[in-house]
């Protein structure tokens, strides 16, 4: 992998980061509400508002506003929010970190969960645990995430009484109280990942297992076991990787409807919030946000690809 | 003496849900040290399917009858552990094709080292000694980097190297060796035979060969077997069994294979005052552009040559041989021909000059058709066979041809295929019909160069010898110029007039066939002639390697 | 047609999702007339009711039936959602087919930028452009059926792509066929297949996206039976009549299986190889 490669990939990075600026920035700045109307409400005398516009950039044309908007953004200044009229930056980054630990916890369970499926899957293709493998992947992708939310609330939080239906508890603050707050919203998003990553794993693997060069490792007389984890898998994982990658654009919009279900107060709840209120740059900086952080994953993901698979010659 | 191993009465049907299907049946062979055994089928004919049941390594849906014996071992009843213990120690295997049958993410070494370790028990350190010492023995010239490398590092002839290092890594009582040279260009399967040679008779390993090429077969193997639908129809002593075939579909088999001096077309064709049809005037075809990012960072142009500099003609109805290996450039030039490519350099047409795209018009797409290797990509799958031949008599057809409704059916009943066949799908035909079909779509048009590019390479001799026979009937019924395109140089010898060789992008040579053996020719040239095997001459004394 | 329907019931997911998507159908057509009550008449006498032979799925806080609400919702649900992916795939068909036939750079500007859109999850673009549509059904479907277009016109391009490289194709161009022969009689008929297959389950993804934002308040309003909606509302009622909850929650992940399933028996029905 070449130095090229990955400046190629960070400049596509930044393109994205573009395009996402220039569409989020659109659809807010034409959103049928007028910011200054908004913010001193609708009795506010025609002098007060055009003073606000004026002082809020807003009679400028829209691609100064852009510009400005765009400056701010890259001095990491994101504005100020319109209804909290607090700065808006610190406040998503905030709520991004917290969105970012139920991200990984997920991603952690279904790795742990979802990998053995899909290699019990393929080994035992047609037996009955890849059909049990099966039937559970067909629901586990076609459950919405507040249809999850609900069961495994009726379930563990009602009828069982094990864990809290809704709420946050900060890690640091109490640990124990924190995970439990956290397990429901990562199972709920766990069960469309490992579902979805399974039946990838299942149909990579099926496909290794099909090459020669398995069979050649078999017809060496190498046991089932080391053909399995020393030639296929590897083989089998690697797609895997970009699969993954895909998936946190799944994972961000999970993010969305889970944090608004357990009220949690991560990223996704506070652009729920930020649209519910046409709070504008609070909407554009959460946007943005999580673009950015799709983006940045599957940049990462791309380089590990390069890094792991030596077929590829990068330029 | 006794056979290393034996198989007697040995029969396999797969189940399918339309019932058994028999895949061998009864086959009795027997392979003796020393030995070198050739099978040789077309595809389908079940030699795989035996290769397989010898390894033991079935599907489950295969139901087995009779035995198969390493010198005192049934294999039909051993465990799966002892297998496993017998596979790669006892009896080794010769992949077809290299690219595939190594893992392309460990290392070579690693592939050769892991059977070692496993079966001899050495120490990862011992194992990579040993396999750097093997890589040596098989010719590899630089074996310690060699071990290191990965697949895509290494050429196809470098990587079937490694694999038969592997093969012979444990001393086996016998290996089967499943068409090692298929994959791999003439003259490197040349330096794979040689090396097969030298450690067949070194180690006097009892070696079944298989493989689809009857002209290979006698030069490599002591006896021949040949299977025909699941059922050995012939075996004997390489010598009798070429010299004197009882067998019908045996001598059907021979008949088929191309020799160079059996000529198909009888004249020298036109001679060089002929009128030239097609003129390709320093033609030079470049792929790829040059991306923007490495021009910024300096780097050199990563543009590749298809065709340098490329000058020969085509007279009328002559036959013009194309040969060279895979990335010679011979399709590159076929499809600049054909308006599939830019090009650079004029190529005049009856006089014409035809600089780009712009210049091949009506008149000259009429003229000029091409037939492509695969039917099964250049047939249309969801159109029927009567669509795809109504396209050209659309475009080029006379007004009875289009008005005609049995128009098709002579299209057909011209490559000799029942007219019948216009209301199927391609998919309901076999390859050599689905070829046949593509030849009549482009004789459709009553063109005046037909170019064929490797149009039989994926067809079994048998058909192979069908197809070219029909080639060279409608050659003689219109007159049509070919560009005959393909790697085989003895089926080029039977049938071209002339012969260009091509490597590397370059045109190495342009020759009357009758100069190419023993005439002034490219270094290129004559070590193309060298490698490929001499087929088999029905009672002449065969030179051994 | 019927060789394909047959092709399709030979598999078990292909079966099993035909009968279900068969279901589903039926219900988007007959669900008014065989639904047993008046999907929107309260009864306040039968609230909270659970599964009985009077009421087979139960009833909701106003004592509707919740079987008829299901019953008629299904169009809202089914029906909007099919539409957005029918709309969604067209726009990316042509912005797919466009950049493969230009090639070249213009190829890659379009996919740089179509990769650029993807990077905003398809909730959240639909959620901003129901945001700044206003919130009703119909809005929800465009949201939708934008949120889709750039992972289309991904999966068309490809396809072409894949078509394009055929020696059918090259055997036309080379024989003079016109440009538009080329693509309508060669291109089309081969890159239409694994469309349909991408847009059945895509249809399934539609489904629960709609309910989702019907859920988060943006898509269907109350009082419509749409699922999504049902499910939002009946969430303050769940410790009272957990079945208010979920039947709606159910029929969605039922529709969402039935086109999953079809659309992988379509992909198996549809491959030349088997």
């Amino acid at each position: 992998m070449s130095p090229a490669y990955i400046l190629k990939r960070i400049v596509l990075v930044g393109y994205t980061l573009l395009v996402v600026s220039l569409i989020v920035f659109a659809i807010t700045q034409i959103l049928p509400a007028d910011a200054a109307v908004m913010m001193l409400g609708e009795n506010a005398t025609t002098e007060a508002l055009s003073a606000l516009r004026t002082k809020m950039g807003l009679d400028a044309s829209i691609w100064a506003q852009y510009g400005h908007w765009l400056a701010g953004v890259l001095r990491g200044d994101f504005g100020v929010s319109m209804r909290t009229g607090q700065p808006v930056g610190p406040v998503m980054i905030e709520a991004l970190g917290r969105s970012l630990l139920l991200a990984l916890f997920s991603i952690v369970l279904m790795l742990v969960l979802a990998l053995p499926l899909g290699i019990i899957a393929a080994v035992r293709r047609g037996r009955i645990a890849d059909l049990l493998v099966s039937v559970i992947s067909y629901i586990g992708v076609s459950l919405p995430e507040f249809v999850t939310a609900t069961l495994v609330v009726l379930v563990l939080a009602d009828w069982l009484q094990w864990l809290p239906a809704t709420g946050y508890v900060p890690l640091t603050e109490n640990p124990l109280q924190g995970l439990r707050h956290l397990v429901l919203p990562v199972l709920t998003i766990s069960v469309i990942l490992i579902a979805h990553v399974s039946r990838m794993v299942r149909s990579e693997l099926v496909d290794v297992l099909h090459t020669d060069y398995v069979r050649a490792a078999r017809l060496k007389g190498l046991p089932k076991r080391t053909v399995l984890y020393k030639h296929a898998l590897r083989n089998a994982l690697l797609p895997t990787i970009t699969i993954v990658a895909l998936d946190v654009g799944y994972l961000l919009g999970g993010v969305i409807v889970v944090e608004e279900i357990f009220a949690l107060p991560g990223i996704g709840r506070q652009l729920i919030v930020a649209i519910q209120s046409r709070d504008l740059p609070s909407i554009q900086a959460g946007a943005l946000i999580m673009a950015a952080t799709y983006a940045i994953a599957s940049f990462l993901a791309d380089i590990a690809y390069a890094r792991l698979d030596r077929r590829i010659q990068y330029d | 003496m006794t056979p290393i191993l034996d198989i007697a009465g040995y029969c396999l049907d797969y189940a399918t849900p339309a019932g058994f299907t028999r895949a061998l049946d009864a086959v009795t062979l027997g392979v003796a040290k020393g030995e070198v055994l050739g099978l040789v089928g077309e595809s389908g004919s079940g030699k795989t399917s035996l290769a397989w049941a010898i390894m033991r390594h079935l599907p489950e849906s295969a139901r087995e009858a009779g035995r198969i014996r390493l010198i005192d071992k049934e294999l039909t009843t051993t465990s799966e552990a002892e297998i496993e213990a017998i596979r790669g120690r006892r009896i080794g295997m010769v992949f077809q094709d290299p690219s595939t049958s190594l893992n392309p993410t460990l290392p070579l070494g690693e592939q050769l080292a892991e059977v070692l370790e496993h079966h001899r028990g050495l120490t990862r350190k011992q194992a990579w000694a040993e396999g750097e010492a093997m890589l040596a023995r098989v010719g590899l010239k630089v074996p310690r980097e060699m071990m290191r490398r990965y697949p895509h590092e290494a050429s196809g002839g470098e990587k079937q190297r490694v694999v038969i290092a592997t093969a012979f890594a444990c001393q086996p009582e016998c290996i089967i060796f499943d068409e090692p040279t298929t994959a791999l260009d003439v003259i490197t399967a040349r330096q794979i035979l040689d090396l097969f040679g030298e450690l067949q008779a070194e180690t006097g390993v009892a070696s079944l060969y298989i493989s689809h090429d009857l002209a290979l077969v006698s030069r490599v193997a002591n006896r021949v077997a040949v299977i025909h639908r699941g059922r050995i129809v012939e075996q004997g002593k390489v010598e009798e069994v070429f010299a004197s075939p009882q067998d019908d579909y045996t001598q059907k088999l021979l008949a088929a294979v191309p020799r160079p001096d059996h000529r198909l077309v009888d004249d020298a064709g036109p001679g060089s005052e002929a009128k030239a049809l097609v003129e390709v005037d320093k033609v030079s075809v470049r792929y790829g552009r040059k991306p923007f990012l490495a021009k910024l960072l300096g780097r050199e142009n990563t543009q590749f040559t298809g065709n340098r500099d490329i000058s020969l003609s085509v007279r009328e109805g002559e036959i013009l041989g194309i040969v060279g290996e895979s990335g010679s450039g011979k399709s590159t030039l076929a499809r600049a021909l054909t308006g599939l490519n830019p090009f650079e350099g004029e190529i005049r047409f009856a006089g014409r000059p035809i600089s780009g795209l712009k210049d091949m018009d009506r008149a000259y797409r009429r003229d000029v058709q091409i037939i492509f290797q695969h039917p099964d990509s250049s047939l249309n799958p969801r159109q029927r066979i009567r669509e795809i031949l109504s396209r050209p008599l659309a475009l080029y057809g006379t007004v009875e041809q289009r008005k005609d409704a049995n128009a098709i059916g002579a299209l057909l009943e011209q490559v000799r295929l029942p007219a019948a066949y216009a209301e199927r799908y391609p998919h309901q035909l076999s390859g050599g019909e689905k070829q046949r079909v593509a030849i009549a779509r482009a004789f459709a048009s009553r063109p005046k160069l037909v170019i064929c590019d490797e149009i039989t390479s994926a067809l079994d001799v048998s058909v192979q010898a069908s197809v070219v026979e029909l080639l060279v009937d409608l050659q003689k019924r219109f007159g049509t110029a070919y560009l005959f395109i393909t790697h085989d140089l003895n089926l080029v010898r039977q049938i071209a007039h002339r012969i260009a060789v091509m490597y590397r992008g370059d045109l190495v040579d342009l020759v009357d066939v009758a100069e190419l053996s023993g005439g002034q020719v490219h270094a290129y040239t004559r070590s193309l002639i060298e490698a490929v095997p001499a087929p088999a001459a029905p009672a002449s004394e065969l030179p051994r390697i | 047609m019927i060789e394909l329907l047959r092709r399709v019931l030979r598999s078990p997911q292909g079966a099993l999702g035909l009968v279900l998507v068969g279901l589903i159908l039926l219900v988007v057509v007959l669900g008014p007339w065989i639904a047993p009550y008046d999907p929107e008449s309260l009864a306040p006498l039968q609230r909270y009711k659970p599964p009985s032979a009077l009421f087979w799925l139960g009833t909701d806080q106003y004592g509707r039936d919740i079987l008829s609400r299901l019953l008629h919702g299904a169009r809202a649900t089914v029906v909007m959602a099919v539409f957005a992916t029918a709309l969604g795939t067209l726009a990316g068909a042509v912005i797919g087919t466009i950049s493969a036939f230009l090639g070249g750079r213009s190829d890659e500007a379009i996919m740089r930028t179509v990769d650029a859109v993807m990077a905003i999850p398809s909730l959240l673009l639909a959620l901003l452009i129901v945001n700044l549509l206003g919130k009703s059904s119909w809005n929800a479907l465009l949201a939708i059926a934008i949120a889709f277009t750039p992972g289309m016109a991904r999966v068309t391009r490809s396809v072409a792509l894949a078509v394009r490289k055929q020696d059918y194709v090259n055997a036309a161009i080379a024989r003079g066929e016109s440009a538009r022969f080329i693509v309508w009689r060669e291109m089309l008929p081969n890159v239409v297949a694994p469309i349909i297959v991408e847009m059945t389950i895509r249809v399934a993804f539609a489904v629960m996206l709609f309910a989702t934002l019907s859920f988060l308040g943006l898509g269907a309003q109350p009082p419509a039976s749409e699922w999504g909606l049902m499910v939002a509302e009946a969430r303050r009622f769940m410790h009272l009549s957990p079945w208010m909850i979920l039947w709606p929650s159910l029929a969605v992940a039922f529709v969402a299986i039935g086109f999953n399933l079809l659309g992988d028996g379509l992909r198996d029905a549809l491959n030349p190889r088997t």
